[in-house]
């Protein structure tokens, strides 16, 4: 037993409804007591679904504790009558798995014909998995399930994008910029998979050339079935700023024969390189960042950061432990730091103890960072509804990186105003002033051993506020190693001297 | 059995440990300690999850595969409710136990002793699972805990049972001391620890019509006394509920003038409603009252379904609503028919449903709102009536900025992302 009050992912059981629900034509029971479907209203609400959200639960009783049977049959033979959906996914939360209902006995005593979806228990388990291990295993199960041997290639070079589902991160929105370039390269998307895939294009999902993904840890195993089965390449690249999708487009070009002027055409928007070179962003450099999410965001960000922005990685980290390994092998050249944990007070320590310029993380980081006077741009899920933008927001392909220039534009201190504030202080009326009254400020434990003469803290009080604290830890330490008892502004001058600040 | 259409899937029902949200908000020296699975702790995140960026103060003790597998209850739980206590010093636990230990038989009540004798901080054990009960009984199942705790006493005193905000506590207490009834106590009241005596010469006035089980614990094991109730919502409602507690206390008073008044300075709000049809398929067990005081308010109720009707403690409510179709624990489908042959002018509806609802075409109200609100007594009767006029006028708003134009909206369904949607189709090419 331990105590959680948030955490990363949701129970195994969440990943599979979303993994299924998110196809087309596919309706998914669920056998839980019924607070155990809160997805529903996730799909309603966050995905402002017009329609009923394509999962049922079958809910538990009391008579179901006092022996009933789970009838889950029933619930199976409504939801086929009402919807007809061509397939019906049963799964059960952990709490009904504590239960052992017999719901193979149940469902196999269903009369021959009632029924007309498949039925289908995806093979998961509802404690062990995580909400992405037991995605991703769903995803991989449906498409091998209706895969069809034999079919050939498309007639026109096509892929399969695999990844995006309904509560993904800016899915909708990442797959029309991935559509956007393909139609440029005059590749045509076979299947997004799961998201609006019917179980027809499943059928042909063996048709595609090649099969790329907007979040690898997502789609892993369905990548490698699909090679297994049909011999269909894959790319691991997740197409993240201006560079990795110039890269991603490389080697898509490589395997499905494009010629290279049509790829370099299909950059023709992308305008984050060329803002790294304008004035503007010059200030950028150096600039210290954190990074914490999904594994493929994660390194695909920092790799923009870093690669095209010029910014300082000071740590890079993911929620998912069992692609943490993965990660460091992406980014290990960029930070001394990966940061691999699903607790989210690791990542807050992380925050405060390096104090980056700009943390890009969950909401939960927002969070967190928010306490330490540090900006943050929301990258990755947890997500909160405001990551469900109406207009057109993606993170991938060059609309993508386009964007993440404008995101780390509108997060960071701006250039010019940031020179100023930090030349004069933060002593106008401007939004400095307003965002940390004196009072707001976090106390900065003061040493006992040291005196700040009132000179000094005149001084240090004109530091911008978001660089104060470091600052006094600076002079305090260079007080402490020179045996200075009282700082003064001498200290001061002398400190910013010898340590910078 | 595969040929009925009858009631077998889900009632598109919350989880009863939503009532924390509010509960802890109202008890600010208390703490939720949920037992449970990850999914409850999911829920929490999901449902409360802004509280939670303010105020952490609940959390779910997850059971691990040890626990599953029948570890001793009190020997994992110790350790985490004295971190709690070391973390966020609550002065009261309320432990709350959920469908897993319920199918498991862990016994986390039979916890609460021991917890309190370790860490010196009051514990209150309460069944959360979610079985049966609608969510806003969560609010119950707590209540129940705190009476169960709460002093027995002699002296005639009044207790005004369920969790409501400051402006709605101080209308009560002036209507109180204005009719010369004793000093009315609050149960939830600020502090977890303040439980007022019950006993024979109590009378409890429940204010929500989800806190039965409560109050059939108080007249049963306390023998404390609770009139039939007509809940405070709406200005009918809240004269009734008035004129019953001085009835309690062997006093007449007339509340006639003053009902008459609140309608009045509810014109606005409800001029919007009267003649409007409004249907109700929501969860929250406040379905009957809000339907009575909308038909007081001269709106059509076609029909109302809701979770469960409590026969006896929502007698008066049922009467007052009486040829109105009231239908319990419907299917959700079967509901669907119904509101596609009546078409109402207003559905208030839970939100896994109510967009679906839009898309269907329907004006709709979101449900989980009701519970939220300071809409009790005479001075919520506006803010009442404002929910559902406002949805109306609303409807009728966008209405009219889209007939001006003659162009229909795009309901998002799974359609939406396929690649065909992409392509122009060949009618228009």
């Amino acid at each position: 037993m331990k105590l959680a009050v948030w955490a990363y992912q949701a129970p195994a059981h969440v990943g599979v409804t979303k993994a299924a629900s998110s196809f087309s034509g596919i309706h998914t029971v669920l056998r839980a007591p019924k607070g155990d479907g809160y997805g529903a209203i996730m799909f309603a609400m966050f995905e402002r679904l017009g329609v009923v959200p394509p999962m049922t639960v079958s809910a538990m009783s009391q008579e179901t504790l006092a022996g009933a049977a789970a009838d889950i049959g029933r619930a199976i033979v409504d939801v086929d009558r009402r919807l007809a959906p061509e397939m019906i996914v049963v799964t059960r939360s952990a709490t009904a798995a504590v239960l052992q209902e017999p719901l193979d006995g149940e469902i196999a005593m269903i009369p021959a014909g009632t029924v007309k979806a498949e039925i289908f228990q995806p093979d998961t388990h509802p404690v062990r998995d995580t909400e992405i291990s037991a995605f991703a295993k769903t995803v991989c199960q449906i498409v091998d399930h209706f895969a069809v041997d034999g079919r050939t290639r498309t007639l026109e070079p096509s892929v399969n994008i695999i990844g995006p589902s309904l509560l993904g991160f800016h899915d909708w929105a990442n797959v029309e910029s991935l559509r956007r370039l393909f139609d440029d390269l005059n590749v045509k998307v076979n299947a997004v998979i799961p998201l609006g895939a019917s179980p027809a294009d499943l059928r042909a999902a063996g048709a595609a050339w090649l099969n790329v993904t907007t979040a690898l840890e997502l789609a892993r195993p369905t990548l490698e079935r699909l090679h297994q089965r049909f011999g269909t390449p894959y790319l691991e690249t997740v197409p993240y700023g201006e560079l990795g999708t110039t890269r991603f487009l490389g080697e898509l070009s490589q395997i499905l024969e494009i010629p290279k002027e049509r790829v370099r055409y299909s950059a023709r928007n992308a305008k984050l390189g060329w803002y790294a070179r304008t004035v503007d962003a010059h200030a950028l450099s150096g600039k210290r960042v954190g990074i914490f999410g999904m594994p493929s965001a994660a390194a695909g960000i920092a790799r923009a950061l870093a690669d095209e922005l010029d910014m300082r990685i000071e740590f890079a980290g993911t929620f998912v432990t069992e692609e943490g390994d993965w990660l460091r092998s992406r980014v290990s050249d960029l930070c001394s730091e990966v940061l691999v944990t699903d607790d989210f007070q690791d990542v807050a320590r992380a925050i405060d103890r390096t104090r980056p310029d700009i943390m890009f993380g969950t909401q939960m980081e927002r969070h967190s960072a928010s306490r330490f006077g540090v900006p943050c741009a929301v990258i990755s899920p947890p997500a909160h509804i405001l990551n469900f933008p109406l207009g057109y927001a993606p993170f991938l392909g060059y609309d993508g990186a386009n964007y993440l220039g404008d995101v780390v534009n509108q997060t960071q201190v701006l250039g010019l105003e940031h020179h100023l504030i930090e030349t004069f202080g933060p002593r106008g009326q401007g939004r400095f002033a307003e965002a940390a009254p004196e009072g707001k400020e976090e106390a900065v434990p003061t040493s006992s051993e040291l005196n700040w003469d009132p000179s000094a803290e005149r001084l240090v009080g004109r530091i911008p506020f978001f660089v104060r604290k470091k600052a006094r830890v600076n002079i305090e330490k260079y007080a402490r190693e020179r045996s200075i008892a009282v700082i003064d502004e001498a200290t001061v001058i002398a400190a910013r001297e010898h340590v910078g600040g | 059995m595969f040929d009925s259409g009858a009631d077998v899937i889900e009632r598109d029902d919350f989880c009863s440990l939503a009532p924390i949200g509010w509960l802890h908000h109202k008890m600010q020296d208390s703490f939720f300690l949920v037992v449970g699975t990850g999914s409850c702790q999911g829920f929490l995140q999901t449902a409360l999850g802004v509280m939670i960026f303010a105020q952490p103060r609940f959390g779910t003790a997850v059971l691990d595969e040890d626990d599953l597998a029948g570890r001793d209850v009190l020997t994992a739980l110790l350790p985490v409710a004295q971190a709690v206590v070391a973390e966020h010093a609550p002065k009261a636990i309320f432990l709350g136990s959920t469908c897993t230990p319920e199918i498991l038989k862990m016994n986390v009540a039979g916890c609460a002793p021991a917890i309190e004798r370790e860490t010196g901080v009051r514990v209150y054990p309460a069944r959360m699972d979610g079985f049966d009960a609608s969510y806003t009984e969560g609010e119950d199942h707590v209540l129940l805990a705190m009476v169960e705790r709460s002093p027995t006493g002699n002296d005639a005193n009044l207790v005004i049972l369920g969790c409501l905000s400051p402006i709605e506590e101080a209308e009560i207490r002036l209507e109180c001391r204005a009719m010369g009834l004793p000093v009315p106590s609050f149960l939830p009241d600020e502090s977890a620890l303040n439980l007022p005596p019950i006993g024979e010469k109590t009378v409890i006035a429940p204010v929500h019509p989800y806190l039965y089980q409560t109050c059939a614990y108080a007249a049963r094991e306390r023998g404390a006394r609770i009139p039939p109730m007509v809940f405070p919502y709406g200005p009918d409602g809240a004269r009734a509920f008035y004129e019953t507690l001085a009835a309690a206390f062997g006093k007449s008073v007339s509340y006639e003038e003053r009902e008459r008044g609140a309608w009045a300075s509810c014109e606005r709000e409800v001029e919007a409603l009267r003649g409007r049809s409004i249907a109700f398929c929501s969860d929250a067990l406040l379905e009957l009252s809000m339907a009575r005081t909308l038909r007081a308010a001269g709106a059509h109720v076609p029909f109302v379904a809701t979770p469960k009707v409590y026969k006896k403690f929502h007698a008066l409510e049922s009467q007052r609503l009486a040829g109105v179709d009231v239908l319990e624990a419907p299917d959700r489908f079967a509901v669907f028919a119904r509101l596609m042959s009546e078409h109402p002018d207003l559905v208030v509806a839970n939100l896994n449903i109510a967009n679906a609802l839009e898309g269907m075409g329907f004006n709709v109200k979101w449900s989980t709102e009701l519970t939220f609100q300071p809409i009790r007594g005479f001075s919520g009767a506006q803010a009442l009536f404002a929910m559902f006029a406002s949805a109306v006028r609303r409807h009728d708003a966008l209405a009219r900025g889209r007939a001006s134009v003659g162009s229909e909206v795009n309901p998002i369904d799974l359609n939406f992302f396929r690649p065909e949607r992409h392509r122009v189709p060949e009618r228009i090419a």
